[in-house]
């Protein structure tokens, strides 16, 4: 995928389909160590030990109906070539962590892309699964979550058309006066 | 002039002198090609029958020319597929071919030999 914003929705799609009613998307740029952290949290069903072992086999996947994609066997390529790595942790009937970390400068790294984009597209299913945003440049914190949001709106649902253009912005306001440089 | 013959895959591995890593679908027809190093972007476009020029060599390549039906993926810039491509390659009746051309050199020799 040309932006890691587009993995990121991916992968939060597999937890919304793994039944996530909350689902967490964190982004942290750590400048000083050069690394950038991509993180996905739900509260799904979970993998047992076997399709946890099979996650990021593209072959494994293609084969059994390709139920997980081959979302997560491509993310794990694109963190090893920019130095990085993936890390999936994940229990049955608990939820599932995916931890993408790679080497914030690195050349052959993907530009995060639009994550406005990205989380307005997430909220069209809050009142499935809730959303906590959360983008962190070396100190310097953004964070916004659905079920606040929500609450400020009152009778006026996070998905109404009006609310997901005003969010997508929001967002990308939001990442900006973070330093973002990723 | 004017029409062209079909090209198979063996024929466009003489016309080009790759080198056989696993030599399957040699009897193909190319119905067209993608030149590509993003493989999200080849799962998205690449289409059956197609051969795909590349530099990457993970095995998840052969997943990906699988998964759209592709006859044959040609790794071009001298880079060599790791073992474990080369072994996905033999079970999934694949193409690998090598070439210390670079992509740019393979995709327009292909193109000459009438491949569209």
């Amino acid at each position: 995928m040309r932006e890691l914003s587009l993995h990121i929705l991916d992968i939060a799609r597999n937890s919304i389909e793994a039944g996530a009613t909350a689902l967490q998307v964190s982004i942290v740029e750590h400048q000083d160590t050069d690394a950038l952290e991509l993180i996905v949290r739900d509260n799904g069903r979970g993998m047992d030990e076997d399709s946890l072992r099979h996650a990021t086999d593209a072959f494994y996947t293609t084969r059994e109906t390709r139920k997980v994609g081959l979302g997560l066997p491509l993310l794990k390529a694109t963190c090893e070539r920019c130095e990085g790595a993936l890390d999936i942790r994940s229990k049955p009937g608990e939820g599932t962590e995916v931890r993408a970390t790679m080497r914030l400068t690195h050349l052959d790294r993907p530009p995060l892309g639009d994550m406005g984009k990205v989380v307005q597209a997430l909220a069209c299913e809050a009142e499935r699964t809730s959303l906590r945003y959360r983008h962190q440049t070396n100190g310097k914190r953004f964070e916004i979550d659905t079920r606040d949001l929500q609450k400020e709106l009152g009778n006026v649902p996070v998905t109404d058309p009006r609310v997901l253009c005003w969010l997508a912005e929001f967002v990308r306001n939001g990442i900006l006066s973070t330093g973002s440089k990723a | 002039m004017g029409y062209l013959q079909p090209v198979t895959v063996g024929r466009a591995v003489e016309a080009l002198g790759l080198a056989a890593v696993v030599s399957a679908e040699l009897g193909g027809e190319i119905s067209g090609a993608q030149v590509s190093d993003l493989l999200s972007y080849v799962m998205a476009e690449g289409k059956r029958g197609q051969v795909w020029i590349t530099i990457q060599t993970h095995p998840n390549i052969v997943a990906v020319a699988g998964l759209a039906g592709m006859h044959a993926i040609f790794i071009a810039g001298g880079f060599e597929p790791e073992p474990e491509t080369v072994a996905r390659a033999e079970e999934e009746e694949i193409g690998l071919f090598i070439s210390a051309e670079t992509s740019y050199t393979l995709a327009g020799r292909l193109y000459e030999l009438g491949v569209r």
